[in-house]
């Protein structure tokens, strides 16, 4: 059966799809030329730097938060992991405030530890998360929203809503030393969307996550470990934030009681923009990527003009409303082209 | 209709070793008794179709079968041993096949992708299990020429399929899967036809594989195309079980509607 396309050769149905696949790409090609012409100092290899290391935390999380709703659930609760493993690190190995300035022979022991603390703080409350999904059946919107709220409040119990300063420097030297005029920090968030973009593109893994987000039922009649698959990627998401996390007590050399907040709405803002579908099985990870630049991109710009710093927020959130819109007119051309 | 002949297949109905006994499976939801005691068996290279009024409990004896519900009571004997799926995984592992009557494709990926859905070719990459595309993709390809079902891009998302390429592409994934027992439930709802006579073929040829066959359906004209028996469904339990070649039409409708119990009564 010919499908009814005569009006439109394949070549150029094909660049049309090409291009609504990869909107967001174009969208940040344009407001980066756009940006450089417009406002004076903009085009500089320092500025494209600062925009890359900037993004590095929110970034990370996105990754997350991107593939729970790829798999058509939720995940409001990576904001506050990020900040209670960022606490974690920071109480164990900073020297000031509340930090216990615990030392490890030899220094560099520090980094995996650490590291490792921040994950797995993470990936408990991730489990948590994604038990209760799965085996309580409830939905994940309200799970992680409890979790939103009661892992903050974790956050301040056990800080007593002081903070903690002065980290080991063997751990802030993640986000001292430069690689190619890159902080080590932002290249851990290239490599983060490096690897997942590969599991969720080339692994059976990866494509397991995509279907059951596409129909659920009939990944479970296929076979597919539905509640396994689901289960690991709450967890992947609470790690992963748990390593947004670990880089923020990087950035900030220590943690505070209400670090982070506000990120989620940036990352969520990210992996809409992004191109991922809140109904789920629809999103690349690159296109996530593509999204946090933007908004990095547009956050650098607006310090860069001097305007008060209370308007990206306005700016943030007119950018979600069109990037919903956009999706909506995309499925829209997409249907035509059917 | 030359297409489907029944009688050739080299398999008699009622073999000496069954591959599925049912003895007495129940299924309660809550008050409501969907199934009161089935009892009936499929032997190897048998297709048997299942037929019953809506609401007779058809589709919930194949969800049963299949792993997507547990039973209440009774058990069910697969290749001679006391046989349980409590999850289509392992239902499948066992070697049993199903199309659902509600088309179980995931539309935001591609026909490859759907093809394989859960048991993918792989390869090895630094200890990685890597999606093998290629590979994957000459095996759809293959498989959909030999049935011969026309689509333009393996690679398009089922999304822009139309209804028909859908349900082939489910057909085609259980003939070249095959396993041991197929469980069709409605499957050519979606069908044209052209399409309709291509599948009933289909189902003649895994039969003569040696491969067991339930089909649903509610078009008497198919069931009597296609079956070695007709195992008739109503409110329940089982109110015939009848060779195709010794019943007509009439007598079946008879026993859904239950005018008369005609033919043999129910399996034992």
């Amino acid at each position: 059966m010919r499908q009814p396309d005569q009006h439109m050769s394949p070549r150029t149905r094909h660049a049309l799809e090409f291009v609504l696949d990869n909107l967001v790409w174009f969208m940040l090609v344009v407001v980066l030329v756009v940006f450089s012409i417009s406002i004076p100092n903009y085009f500089q290899l320092g500025i494209f730097a600062n925009i890359i290391e900037a993004s590095s935390v929110l970034g990370v999380m996105s990754i997350g938060l991107a593939l729970v709703i790829i798999t058509g659930h939720m995940d409001l609760s990576v904001e506050s992991v990020a900040a209670l493993s960022a606490m974690a690190v920071g109480i164990l190995f900073c020297s000031a405030g509340i930090g216990l300035g615990v030392q490890l022979h030899p220094e560099w022991l520090m980094v995996p530890v650490s590291l490792l603390i921040g994950l797995v703080v993470g990936g408990i409350i991730g489990a948590i998360n994604g038990y209760l999904v799965v085996k309580v059946k409830m939905s994940a919107f309200i799970i992680t929203l409890a979790s939103y709220i009661w892992v903050r409040g974790l956050v301040l119990v056990i800080s007593g809503g002081r903070s903690a300063q002065d980290l080991a420097p063997a751990i802030r030297w993640f986000g001292i030393q430069r690689l190619l005029g890159l902080p080590l920090t932002a290249w851990i968030a290239i490599a983060c969307f490096v690897v997942f973009s590969l599991i969720m593109a080339k692994t059976p893994f990866g494509r397991h996550l995509i279907m059951i987000g596409g129909n659920e039922t009939a990944t479970f009649r296929a076979g597919i470990r539905v509640n396994r698959n689901l289960v690991i990627a709450f967890v992947l998401a609470g790690a992963i934030a748990g390593l947004a996390g670990w880089l923020l007590a990087i950035r900030t050399s220590g943690a505070t009681a209400n670090l982070g907040v506000g990120l989620l709405f940036n990352a969520f803002a990210a992996v809409v923009i992004g191109g991922v579908s809140l109904k789920g099985g629809v999103g690349t990870l690159p296109g996530v990527y593509a999204g946090v630049l933007l908004l990095s991109a547009i956050n650098t710009a607006i310090n860069l003009m001097g305007l008060p710093a209370n308007f990206t927020q306005v700016i943030h959130g007119l950018l979600v409303l069109a990037a919903v819109l956009l999706d909506a007119f995309k499925q829209t051309i997409r249907q035509r082209l059917a | 209709m030359s297409g489907a002949q029944p009688g050739m297949s080299g398999a008699q109905p009622g073999m000496s070793q069954p591959l599925l006994v049912l003895d007495n499976v129940t299924k309660n939801f809550g008050a409501i008794e969907a199934l009161k005691g089935i009892s009936f068996s499929i032997g190897k290279g048998e297709v048997v179709a299942l037929l019953g009024d809506n609401g007779a409990g058809k589709s919930t004896l194949v969800k049963i079968i299949a792993g997507g519900l547990e039973p209440t009571s009774g058990r069910m004997l697969f290749e001679g041993k006391e046989f349980l799926a409590k999850s289509p995984a392992e239902a499948k592992a066992a070697g049993i096949e199903t199309v659902y009557q509600d088309l179980s494709l995931c539309t935001n990926v591609d026909v490859v992708a759907n093809f394989f859905m859960g048991r993918e070719i792989t390869r090895k990459f630094l200890g990685v299990p890597v999606l093998d595309e290629p590979a994957m993709e000459q095996v759809v390809e293959k498989a959909l020429a030999s049935a011969g079902t026309r689509i333009p891009s393996l690679r398009t998302n089922v999304e822009h399929l139309s209804g028909g390429q859908r349900q082939a592409i489910e057909l085609n994934r259980f003939v070249h899967f095959g396993g041991k027992l197929v469980l069709l439930d409605e499957p050519f709802a979606a069908l044209g036809v052209e399409q309709t006579r291509r599948g009933l073929d289909m189902i003649r040829q895994v039969a003569r594989q040696g491969i067991g066959v339930v089909i649903i359906t509610h078009i008497m004209q198919q069931a009597f195309q296609v079956a070695d028996r007709i195992v008739v469904i109503r409110q329940g339990v089982v109110a015939g079980d009848v060779a195709r070649n010794k019943t007509s039409p009439d007598a079946v409708i008879d026993m859904i509607t239950g005018e008369t119990l005609a033919g043999a009564g129910p399996a034992g």
